[in-house]
């Protein structure tokens, strides 16, 4: 009956993203909320767990204060519990900080046998946050993770390294990064939603948590961002005779040394 | 009322489009071609809950509301307003079930038409002028045993597919649609036969198709609400019809309005995208709007359902102003399209005639306009 | 004491890695070691500038025998930038030494520069829709995928090799490792791409593109879908944001339209040309030429021409 806890991160949806044309500037002002996709696999994958096993899985995320919006949908999803940490310094926070703090929020909760974790968030897509948790606390990591199973105390996986597919092994306390393919999030029914309600929701506070102010500044500042605008030459063949396009083409093929 | 959703009845909208998203679109271009009962999507549905989705929890229902009830058939249309009309016609006989029944009877019927183990449809509308008129006219008789009910009613959503029918008979020929009876039938009822399958303008997938009565015995027990309450219940039913089936025309005006305004970014003539062409922005903007309005009707009249308050009127309001409006915004997105829009490939034509069914159907054209009316005079 | 230390269990990506290193070393005048765990790499690395080489001999080089390992020595040599190959293995890896020297690590680095007492690295943002500039105080980490960078030509001299053992991490038990089946053919390393689309409405239609790509002397690529939904081409071949990232001369993208998770994976290419039945397709924005067109039309005339 294993005692799960899965990591999420609230973010802004990418696709609601606007550049602004003028400057290339970002717009994220309608952008809306949702659970970063890979954590959702994270949290389906610790709640099918608990399903057919039997055991626990809680949720915990650290974000800006409006990461009280994800607490009902994270719920939904199957955690019998939500930890949150709100606070404004998330807003500049880098992988560095959210282990950090991360990490000292598990501390203080208590001791889970495995802490599943996205393999990055869809919006910055670190890919550091598992790794880096499972450092600072002592405990091992099993990253890139397609498929999993937990017996007893034991957590077997097979981890897709680029070049080879691995089974391992690894006994709780352990940490674990999953990648997309791992499980295809159910949508959570009206109960499901409703039901979320009634779970607890518990939130934490930076200051109770004993960092200190170095903890809690970013190693890697973001200094700008600007939208990323394809500049080519946009030259397209369309006239009505397939030949006489393809004959244009293959000129302009040969101009570029191409053929 | 809040304007505003609470967080559960956004999470259940942005649920319900992921939903459509994922198992509606992939079929929907072949749903209309064919027609075909979506058995395996009426299935799904049912597991996240829509079938009893406004029901109380001692029913098996998910207890959402009017207002989640609303966003879910709106979410759904956006991608397949064929399945909402499912889920939309099942939703009435829930509704007057709930609405009239006995406890008995809710209990009978209502969890497994909760669980979608059973499909609901509601019966109203026949061959004659009004129900209760006509050689047609479904007639109820009192005999000693119970109810015989002889005649027809035509163009019942979910018929042939549903298990549990609520219809409406003319008790007393004398009184015409005046003494109309609800009534419970089986479709396993002896002498109840479903005509063939009728083929539709739109909506196709959710099946269309005449009852036919022939000596059918019911038991006192059948009987829905008290024997004279029909015409109010049809009244208050065809309003619910009204807010749902008003979602659905909204849900099309959206997904038509989203899928003109992405065209007209690309779609490049003299040197720029149409997009910048003042015309296009008017027809665009129009549709929006006109749907960002009936939404908000829409979520009014759903949420004075939610707090138990008349809402009759505001229903009829947002039919009145949809039945107005629905082909101008579809007229108007074709028209963005161009040729394009005219295209078979392309979903407008199919949205067109979809929404045609939306706002037209089970009610009287004059129907909203009397009922406002009323009141204003009254 | 080298400040700059680079690290790739991949050959080919460990001597990439010392052409930033070396740029790095003129503004920081500090040494650089490379680091990588087969013995010719090693050798490599000693010929084409690195200060010093250290080899790690590990019976498996699993990320968690390797990142204490190179943690340790980047924590003993005071390590001020820290540059590691973008694999799977790597980013692991990169993540547990910036835990371990408590420092910032940039993800998939584009470029680098130093300024001051600060490594800035430019990086992409939401899915490919953005990039951005970071700013990280040293020690710094960074991650650089492959191919970034070219490796450097030989120095004319050769550096000392070190040895070091790496002890396995005993929590984790590796039960067994098998490669993921390539056909062979690396596509990152193809000069033209012929990459193919939902526009082919069939298996034995790729044909046409695999002779235009004969014509071209050019392989072969495809989306997403083609490889993982329709099984047409091996995984290895599938470029987007998710899969290969390439940046060939050519990028030539038939019967397929052109969405951002693909296009992350091949907009640097030197020249892109696009051939789709839709002139509303995104990939049109994308390229350099095009052709309007139905692709059994097209394909099979432009082929011809080419071979002409």
């Amino acid at each position: 009956m294993p005692k799960l806890l899965a990591c999420y991160k609230w973010t802004l949806n990418e696709q609601d993203i606007k550049i602004n044309p003028a400057d290339l500037s970002l717009d994220s002002s309608r952008a809306k909320g949702k659970i970063s996709d890979f954590d959702r696999n994270a949290i389906e994958e610790a709640s099918l767990i608990v399903e057919k096993q039997g055991g626990t899985v809680d949720a915990l995320s650290y974000g800006t204060p409006a990461v009280k919006q994800s607490l009902k949908d994270a719920l939904s999803r199957g955690p019998n519990k939500v930890y949150w940490v709100g606070d404004a310094s998330a807003e500049n926070a880098d992988a560095f900080v959210t282990a950090n703090v991360l990490a000292a929020a598990i501390r203080k909760i208590g001791s889970y046998d495995f802490i599943f974790c996205g393999e990055g968030s869809t919006d910055m897509f670190y890919q550091q946050t598992g790794p880096r948790l499972a450092q600072l606390l002592g405990l091992p990591c099993i990253s890139y993770v397609e498929k999993l199973e937990i017996e007893g105390d034991v957590l077997k996986a097979t981890r897709k390294l680029g070049d080879c597919l691995e089974q391992v092994n690894v006994k709780a306390p352990a940490v674990v990064s999953v990648l997309s393919e791992i499980n295809k999030p159910r949508i959570p029914t009206l109960k499901q939603v409703l039901g979320a309600a009634k779970k607890p929701n518990e939130e934490i506070k930076v200051s109770d948590l004993g960092l200190t102010p170095a903890q809690l500044s970013p190693k890697a500042v973001r200094k700008g961002a600007r939208g990323f605008v394809m500049n080519r030459k946009n030259v397209i063949y369309k006239e009505s005779d397939a030949s006489a396009n393809v004959a244009k083409l293959a000129a302009s093929l040969a101009a570029e040394g191409l053929r | 009322m809040s304007i505003y959703l609470t967080e559960e009845q956004e999470l259940i909208g942005k649920n319900a489009q992921g939903f459509a998203k994922e198992n509606l679109d992939p079929i929907v271009v072949e749903l209309d071609h064919t027609g075909n009962y979506p058995a395996d999507v009426v299935k799904k549905m049912a597991e996240q809950d829509f079938m009893g989705l406004f029901l109380p929890a001692e029913f098996g229902g998910a207890e959402a509301g009017y207002v989640s009830f609303v966003e879910v058939i709106e979410n759904l249309s956006r991608s397949c307003p064929a399945a909402a009309s499912i889920v939309v016609n099942h939703s009435l006989a829930v509704y007057a079930i709930q609405r009239w029944g006995t406890a008995a009877q809710k209990k009978e019927y209502l969890p497994s038409l909760a669980s979608g183990k059973t499909l609901g449809a509601f019966a109203i509308f026949e061959n004659g002028p009004t129900p209760g008129v006509g050689p047609d006219a479904l007639m109820a008789v009192k005999k000693a045993e119970g109810w015989v009910l002889n005649g027809t009613k035509t163009y019942v959503r979910n018929a042939g597919k549903a298990d549990v029918y609520v219809v409406l008979a003319c008790s007393d020929p004398a009184a015409g649609a005046k003494a109309l009876t609800a009534f419970i039938v089986s479709s396993k009822a002896a002498g109840l036969t479903v005509g063939e399958p009728k083929e539709t303008m739109g909506l196709k997938g959710c099946p269309v198709a005449d009852l036919n009565f022939e000596n059918v015995m019911l038991a006192e027990t059948a009987v829905l609400g008290a024997v004279t309450e029909g015409p109010e219940l049809v009244a208050e039913t065809l309003a619910v019809a009204a807010i749902a089936e008003a979602a659905q025309t909204v849900g099309i005006g959206q997904a038509a309005v989203e899928h003109a305004a992405a065209y007209s970014k690309s779609r490049v003539q003299f040197g720029r995208p149409i997009a910048t062409l003042q015309a296009i922005q008017t027809l665009l903007a129009e549709t929006a709007t006109d749907c960002h309005m009936a939404r908000l009707g829409i979520r009014y009249a759903a949420e004075l359902l939610d707090n138990g308050e008349p809402f009759q009127v505001e229903a009829a309001m947002v039919k009145q102003f949809l039945a107005r409006l629905h082909s101008k915004m579809l007229l108007d997105t074709v028209q963005v399209e161009g040729g394009f829009g005219y295209s078979e490939f392309m979903p407008l034509p199919r949205l067109f005639r979809d929404i045609a069914g939306t706002t037209l159907l089970d009610a009287p054209a004059d129907f909203p306009d009397k009922t406002i009316a009323a009141a204003l005079l009254a | 004491m080298p400040g700059i230390i680079v690290f790739s269990e991949d050959g080919a990506l460990a001597q990439q890695l010392l052409t930033p290193a070396l740029e790095l070393k003129k503004t920081l005048a500090q040494p650089v070691a490379a680091i990588t765990i087969d013995e010719n790499t090693a050798k490599t690395l000693a010929t084409l500038g690195a200060d010093s080489v250290v080899l790690l001999k590990a019976e498996k080089a699993t990320p968690e025998a390797l990142a204490p390992e190179i943690a340790d020595f980047c924590a003993r040599e005071s390590a001020a930038v820290v540059l590691i190959g973008g694999t799977q293995r790597g980013k692991h890896v990169a993540a547990q030494i910036a835990a371990k020297l408590q420092a910032g690590l940039t993800t998939d680095a584009k470029t680098l520069a130093v300024a001051g007492n600060t490594l800035q690295c430019t990086r992409i943002l939401y899915a490919g829709l953005a990039i951005c500039e970071e700013e990280l105080q040293l020690p710094a980490v960074a991650t650089i995928p492959a191919r970034t960078f070219l490796a450097p030509a030989a120095s004319g001299s050769a550096a000392s090799i070190e040895t070091l053992e790496v002890k396995p991490d005993t929590r984790i038990t590796v039960d067994s490792s098998t490669p993921i089946g390539t056909s062979g053919v690396d596509i990152t390393a193809a000069h033209k791409l012929v990459s193919v689309g939902r526009g082919f409405r069939k298996k034995e239609d790729l044909k046409l593109a695999e002779e235009l790509a004969a014509a071209l002397d050019a392989e072969i690529s495809c989306t997403r879908g083609i490889a993982e939904d329709e099984h047409w081409l091996p995984l290895e071949r599938y470029i987007g944001i998710s899969g290969q990232i390439v940046k060939p001369d050519l990028y030539l993208a038939t019967g397929l339209s052109g969405q951002v998770q693909h296009m992350v994976g091949c907009r640097e290419s030197k020249v892109i040309v696009a051939i789709n039945n839709d002139e509303r397709a995104p990939i049109f924005e994308a390229a350099d030429y095009g052709i309007v067109g139905d692709l059994y039309q097209v394909l099979p005339l432009l082929t011809a021409a080419l071979k002409n």
